[in-house]
């Protein structure tokens, strides 16, 4: 089994952000954003010294706690620090993106990496599809033609129009040709079934985030089974998980860190405006909203989606068998972590990745 | 939209109203010469419509009555509980913007949601003194062709106007309304041309700080008067947020190219 660090690149005062989204940039002190991003690239370099497999990076916005929103501007950068290990775009968020653009920033980034990309497509949590307006019905019909077009236009070697339902590009003709032929690694991130399915068909991997064990293998079986269907079987890469973490020398000392934190805790949801979130949600599944029927309160009070809970937490030994049920029950070969948590500073982080690298890596390379 | 001209009775004003459309309030109150536009006739395809002359301007008689902005709005208030008795969408520009705002502090059991264009109670900015109408209408634009298009207001009404304006403070920062606007919990946008140059470009982010639940809209290449150099974006910005209050930041159009 294969590990990943998610290089969030966090803002390093995170811990001090209002309990909403957006975050104002007014909370963004230029000088302290330049030392997070260095300390993240740290971070990255000693990941890859202490053996993990993949860097991930992953397209967020408007918030310092994943501060990378050009994913791929960050992954260069952490390409020409890290020499060998996986540049993993985990990923680019398709509907609010041009794809051809996308297409041509992968090649690129292969060739920057001398072939060490893997590619990633997602649709992006709800809060997202606001950053460029768009119209959340649309965004899984988006995902699928974007999918769709990236792909053609990664391996196409003649010039093509594509006149698709949500794109329409008279010519097409990405330059620089991919290193990785006729492919590098494409995770499609999901959890939702015509794109398991689109994974499945298309002979691709699938990412599953932040779901307990039980729900993930539901997901994993359908797509191991629709592999099945499609004639090939998924090899133990294709399957990736990202999964918070804590790890400590001990259980006893985790799990006083999780008691410690009183507020903010690590969740995989994004705090927004209640009318918001739920307008998003009616507009993703078809449903309608009355927005004169939730009456407005303050800021704090009508935020959602401050979620408690960790994938992962305890000492070494617990956390390499909280990912051995992952392995296990769910066929997971590479799992993607955020060490970056709420209230752990770079000093932590650090000790962590070391600790993680010694003692929870040369564990789950035995799980076969 | 044939709007309606009617007047009713408030703190013994004679004001006089234009009415259009039909469902839930729409309570506006305009600068003179402004009343008439696109925005007007958009938001009558799918409310009632008030546009309300504030007493003092436009075809009004001189206001020596009211005192001061908050006193205006009270009577504002007193205005609109008189032709409709449901939660309303107040929206004001320029003058009348800082009259909506000051109403929405005191009457805000009325407001439903505030929408304000143009508003200058926060951090205004001095612009040259103007000769007269002509010269003063000419500043309010980016582009002085989107001036030639409209009609400025009358001497008359121009002398009446900024004396009221000059006695009850606008143009002036209202510090009084800058502390109370967190008490401003509707849902309000502020709309404001990227070249006002009647507030300062530190104005709008004080209305995003300060009221709880506001949205900011910035138009680009427009002036002061946004309804003359950008009546399109005004709409679209407007109409949109009337209906969806916050969650307008949320993308409605379809980017569908070919089933």
């Amino acid at each position: 089994m294969k590990a990943s660090m998610f290089a969030g690149m966090g803002y390093s005062q995170r811990a001090t952000f209002p309990s909403i989204w957006p975050v104002s940039p007014v909370h963004a002190d230029p000088e302290t954003s330049v030392q997070s991003y260095r300390e993240g690239m740290d971070e990255c370099e000693l990941a890859e010294e202490m053996g993990f497999d993949w860097l991930s990076f992953s397209e967020h916005h408007y918030s310092g706690r994943i501060a990378t929103g050009t994913p791929s501007v960050m992954a260069s950068a952490v390409a020409e620090r890290c020499k060998k290990i996986k540049i993993a775009l985990l990923g680019h968020l398709l509907p609010l993106n041009n794809p051809v653009r996308v297409a041509e920033e992968l090649a690129l980034l292969d060739n920057l990496s001398n072939g060490r990309l893997v590619a990633g497509f997602l649709r992006g949590t709800p809060n997202e599809d606001q950053v460029y307006t768009v119209n959340p019905a649309e965004g899984r019909g988006r995902l699928l033609e974007g999918m769709d077009l990236i792909l053609k236009a990664l391996t196409e070697p003649e010039p093509f129009s594509w006149e698709g339902r949500y794109y329409q590009f008279r010519t097409v003709a990405v330059w620089p040709r991919l290193v990785q032929q006729p492919l590098p690694q494409v995770v499609v991130g999901t959890r939702s079934d015509d794109t398991v399915r689109y994974a499945a068909e298309h002979r691709l991997g699938l990412g599953v985030s932040f779901l307990p064990v039980g729900e993930t293998a539901k997901i994993t079986d359908k797509y191991r089974l629709w592999c099945e269907e499609a004639g090939w079987t998924p090899g133990p890469d294709d399957i990736v998980y990202r999964g918070s973490i804590y790890v400590a020398e001990t259980d006893k000392l985790a799990n006083e860190w999780f008691e410690s934190l009183t507020q903010s805790r690590p969740g995989p949801n994004i705090p927004m405006r209640r009318t918001v979130s739920e307008a998003i949600q009616a507009a993703r599944t078809g449903n309608t909203f009355d927005l004169r029927g939730v009456v407005a309160g303050s800021p704090e009070g009508d935020v959602v989606g401050n979620s408690l809970g960790i994938n992962f937490l305890g000492g070494p030994d617990t956390v390499a068998s909280q990912i051995k049920e992952f392995h296990d029950r769910c066929g997971v070969g590479v799992i993607d972590m955020p060490f970056q948590q709420n209230k752990v500073d770079h000093k932590a982080v650090m000790k962590e990745i070391e600790l993680f690298g010694k003692e929870v890596i040369p564990q789950i390379r035995e799980f076969e | 939209m044939l709007f309606q001209e009617k007047q009713l009775e408030a703190d013994g004003f004679k004001i006089r109203y234009w009415e259009a459309g039909q469902g839930r309030p729409v309570v506006m109150f305009d600068p003179t010469g402004w009343r008439e536009s696109v925005l007007h006739d958009a938001l009558a395809e799918q409310y009632q419509v008030f546009s309300l002359e504030l007493p003092g301007t436009g075809g009004s008689p001189v206001n020596t009555e009211s005192e001061s902005i908050g006193d205006l709005a009270s009577t504002a208030a007193k205005a609109a509980a008189s032709i409709t008795s449901e939660k309303y969408t107040l929206a004001g520009t320029s003058f009348g913007a800082s009259v909506a705002l000051w109403q929405t502090i005191l009457s805000p059991e009325q407001v439903e949601a505030l929408i304000l264009v143009s508003p200058m109670s926060i951090k205004p900015q001095q612009v040259p003194t103007a000769a007269d109408a002509a010269d003063a209408h000419r500043v309010l634009f980016a582009h002085e062709e989107n001036a030639a298009k409209r009609s400025h207001i009358s001497q008359d009404i121009y002398d009446k106007e900024s004396e009221l304006s000059r006695r009850l403070g606008v143009g002036v920062h209202d510090a009084e309304v800058e502390a109370r606007l967190g008490d401003i919990h509707c849902p309000t946008l502020a709309v404001f041309g990227q070249e006002d140059h009647f507030v300062t470009p530190e104005a709008p982010r004080v209305y995003r700080e300060k009221i709880p639940n506001c949205n900011i809209a910035l138009v680009y290449d427009s002036g002061h008067c946004i309804i003359g150099d950008r009546p399109e974006a005004l709409v679209n910005a407007v109409v949109d947020y009337a209906e969806h209050w916050e969650t307008f930041i949320i993308g409605h159009q379809s980017g569908l190219i070919n089933p």
